[in-house]
């Protein structure tokens, strides 16, 4: 082959990969964006009980009463779905230019720092679609939550569960401020749930608190924001999304995703999907309007550059020229987008946004960003996913969970870590916790963090295969083969800032065969980015194939799936999660 | 740790001080027979922190350390009003006295992650911000961990890696001699 010829060839392919690209982008083109405000004109209000009104058990300090409500101002068209908003750990009070901790404000001058209305970029376009959306204040938490053991989760639960009720009263029988005009306007069985950094766990405290008392509130979703995850509490049988920006340089092991990992196989027949979004360039303080640089309140900052020890200097989350970071308007567009698709979807039942949440479709246009991955866990339902390997225990490394035997050829390692005892608890021992967040030890938990494969490979024959018993190698009715995977950056035999691949072969019954590069459906295999403390840091992402692209394969009888490590020289990565899956319905 | 000397009236009157004090902190309405509290739940950190301490080591840097412009730190001795029942090394043992170090500095950031205070490479406890948030206070019941030479060191999270230590070691006074 000439050497012309060769660079034909390489100019072909590269514009095959981009045509291709963008037809799996079209072909989701109709897929609307949930973050374009809505029909109904929007009214916000407060309420405001004091600031000792609410005592929480055991919990050593008085917690104020007071929220933000925004709902359409038409309120005809009622009952609305509810979604509950609760800020997370920040300062409570300012005086002059100083930042204070303490509740009630008492020092001279001092006022509240009101980082509840943080998120009414949301609000407002959620309720311009027909939601009610209710943003509590909690600073009485924040000035004493580190004295407790949970630090804060319970007290945090019990304040929005008592927000509930007084929503509940507005909507029975009325009473101050409002009267009795949002008698009938709330469906309270109909409620999402959405808390930012220690809110996030406080949001999914509150799920668990609410089902514990015979679930008087229909929580049907939970979107723990950039949270953190001391007490490792489950959200089981309702939606779950977690949001992890990569640049966080506050929650900087994104502990959180345990949430996500702790809910997969937690309970057999769990009917409700999970998601994750990774933000490549998104930092903790951004998705708060209070807490962010443009903010005017003392106490606020670009955390990663205020926390992180020589963060300025990171290619990816720092400050430099080429940095990779999202301005305030461009993360708080993604959070709006995510927020949006998933409350609209799992609350308000508005289906045509789930492809965003799966990563079907690309960011809508309200995101104003694509740097982002997304994963996806469906349903225990055996119409919606089909566990070919869950990789949970050594068993799984010779027979899969559909009972064929998993196979390897040529890989080293080829073993689990990060799981239960007697796997290693970290699967990069020579890498801080921060950097390997799947496996991050817990504040208040001892439980381990998420078993992955960890392997690869030396030359282009490394092979991972999972065979498939002929009564279940029928997989027409699933739309995708997905896994989650990560490359390994503490492996030498990748090279820094290269992306891997690798092929996914299926094989029929009769042999024939069909296979998918993963980077021709994502860019998962990219190399981890960034260099100073927290990054880079391994995540292990959902590539998902839709089975349409296997042609020339019977999906009536599939009767192996194979990782076949022939594109690079060598490699290594974590791989979790083989299954062939469906969006939820 | 050493124990320290300490004549008789003033043993007394650090005995008597943290009761009278914790009377008023409701301390006194609970059951004298029911002393232990739940393992590692609710202990009253809060009112520990705010008890009068006994100073046995104290310094300040030169200058500002680190980025968090730590300026120093202090060990004190309090004297509960009650025993306790938690957990030191793995024992759950009724405890009458905390230690708590406190670390000066900042103003430090109001974090997600705790701030977390070490000795050496034992997590001395998970800090609590003052109000002005010039000091983080950590409480232990394990006296092992207060020792001369100890190197007091602060981070948020657990991040052993990312601590900011003050290099100043811990020089515990003695009783009746020279500090």
């Amino acid at each position: 082959m000439t050497l012309t010829t060769k660079r034909s060839l390489f100019i072909f392919s590269i514009a095959f990969m981009l045509v291709l690209g963008g037809l799996s982008r079209t072909a989701f083109a109709q897929v609307p964006d949930p973050g374009t405000p809505g029909p109904f004109a929007v009214t916000r209000e407060e309420y405001d009980f004091g600031d000792t009104a609410f005592t929480a058990t055991d919990f050593p300090g008085p917690i104020e009463l007071r929220a933000s409500i925004h709902y359409p101002t038409n309120l005809a068209a009622g009952p609305f779905p509810v979604i509950l908003f609760m800020h997370g750990r920040h300062a409570t009070c300012f005086a002059g230019g100083s930042a204070l901790l303490q509740w009630p404000c008492t020092s001279n001058n001092s006022q509240p720092i009101p980082s509840y209305k943080g998120y009414d970029y949301v609000s407002e376009v959620l309720a311009s679609n027909g939601y009610v959306v209710v943003s509590v204040s909690a600073n009485g938490v924040n000035a004493v939550d580190n004295s407790v053991f949970d630090l804060g989760a319970l007290a945090r639960a019990e304040l929005l569960q008592k927000h509930l009720d007084i929503l509940k009263q507005f909507n029975t029988t009325g009473g101050a401020p409002f009267g009795t005009k949002f008698i009938g306007k709330f469906d309270l069985t109909r409620v999402g749930t959405m808390g930012h950094s220690r809110g996030g766990e406080g949001v999914v405290r509150h799920y668990v608190l609410n089902q514990s008392l015979g679930a008087p509130y229909g929580i049907k979703a939970v979107f723990p924001l950039a949270p953190v995850d001391f007490n490792r509490f489950v959200v089981n049988n309702a939606a779950l999304n977690v949001l992890l920006p990569y640049c966080d340089g506050d929650v900087s092991d994104l502990q959180g995703v345990h949430f996500y990992d702790d809910a997969r196989y937690n309970v057999p027949g769990d009917q409700a999907p999970k998601h994750y979004e990774l933000i490549m360039g998104a930092n903790h303080n951004f998705f708060n309007t209070i807490w962010s640089p443009s903010s005017p309140f003392p106490g606020s900052a670009n955390d990663w550059l205020a926390f992180v020890p020589g963060g300025h200097s990171d290619e990816q989350c720092g400050s430099g020229k080429n940095n990779q970071r999202l301005t305030e308007a461009q993360q708080r567009g993604t959070g709006l987008a995510y927020m949006s698709a998933f409350f609209r979807v799992y609350v308000g039942g508005e289906t045509q946004f789930v492809p965003i949440l799966t990563g079907d479709a690309p960011p809508p246009p309200s995101a104003q960003n694509s740097n982002l991955f997304v994963s996806y866990h469906a349903p225990d339902n055996p119409e919606l996913r089909l566990d070919v390997n869950r990789l949970l225990n050594n068993t799984n490394l010779s027979v899969n969970n559909l009972g064929g035997a998993a196979t390897q050829t040529a890989l080293s390692p080829y073993s689990l870590c990060g799981g239960d005892d007697p796997q290693p608890q970290r699967c990069l021992p020579d890498q801080p916790n921060a950097r390997q967040p799947h496996t991050t030890p817990s504040a208040r938990s001892a439980a381990r963090g998420l078993s992955q494969l960890i392997t690869g490979w030396n030359n282009m024959t490394g092979n991972y295969r999972n065979n498939i018993p002929a009564a279940l190698g029928n997989v027409t009715g699933f739309q995708a083969l997905q896994f989650r995977v990560s490359v390994n950056f503490a492996d030498a035999r990748n090279v820094e800032g290269l992306a891997q691949n690798f092929r996914v072969v299926l094989t029929d019954a009769s042999g024939a065969s069909s296979s998918v590069r993963v980077s021709d459906v994502s860019a998962a295999l990219y190399f981890p980015p960034g260099s100073v403390g927290p990054v880079p840091k391994v995540v292990l992402n959902t590539v998902r194939m839709p089975l349409t692209a296997f042609s020339g394969v019977n999906l009536n009888s599939v009767r192996s799936v194979q990782f076949v490590f022939d594109d690079r020289f060598q490699g290594g990565l974590l791989i979790t999660d083989v299954a062939f899956a469906s969006a939820p319905r | 740790m050493k124990r320290i000397l300490m004549n008789r009236p003033l043993a007394i009157a650090v005995a008597l001080l943290p009761l009278l004090l914790a009377g008023s902190l409701g301390f006194a309405q609970q059951n004298a027979q029911r002393t232990a509290s739940p393992p590692n739940k609710e202990l009253p950190l809060r009112q520990i922190v705010k008890l009068p301490g006994k100073l046995l080591a104290e310094t300040k840097t030169t200058g500002p350390t680190g980025d968090l412009k730590l300026t120093g730190y202090r060990v004190e001795e309090v004297t509960l009003s009650q025993s306790l029942s938690t957990e030191v090394r793995g024992q759950q043992v009724n405890v009458n006295k905390a230690w708590r170090v406190t670390v000066t500095g900042g103003p430090f950031p109001v974090r997600a992650l705790p701030a977390v205070i070490w000795v050496d490479d034992q997590i001395v406890g998970y800090g609590i911000e003052n109000e002005t948030l010039s000091q983080i206070t950590a409480v232990t019941f394990d006296d092992s961990l207060i020792h001369d030479g100890g190197v007091v060191s602060l981070s948020y999270g657990e991040n052993k890696e990312g601590r900011t230590r003050i290099s100043q070691k811990i020089q515990l006074k003695r009783e009746g001699g020279n500090q």
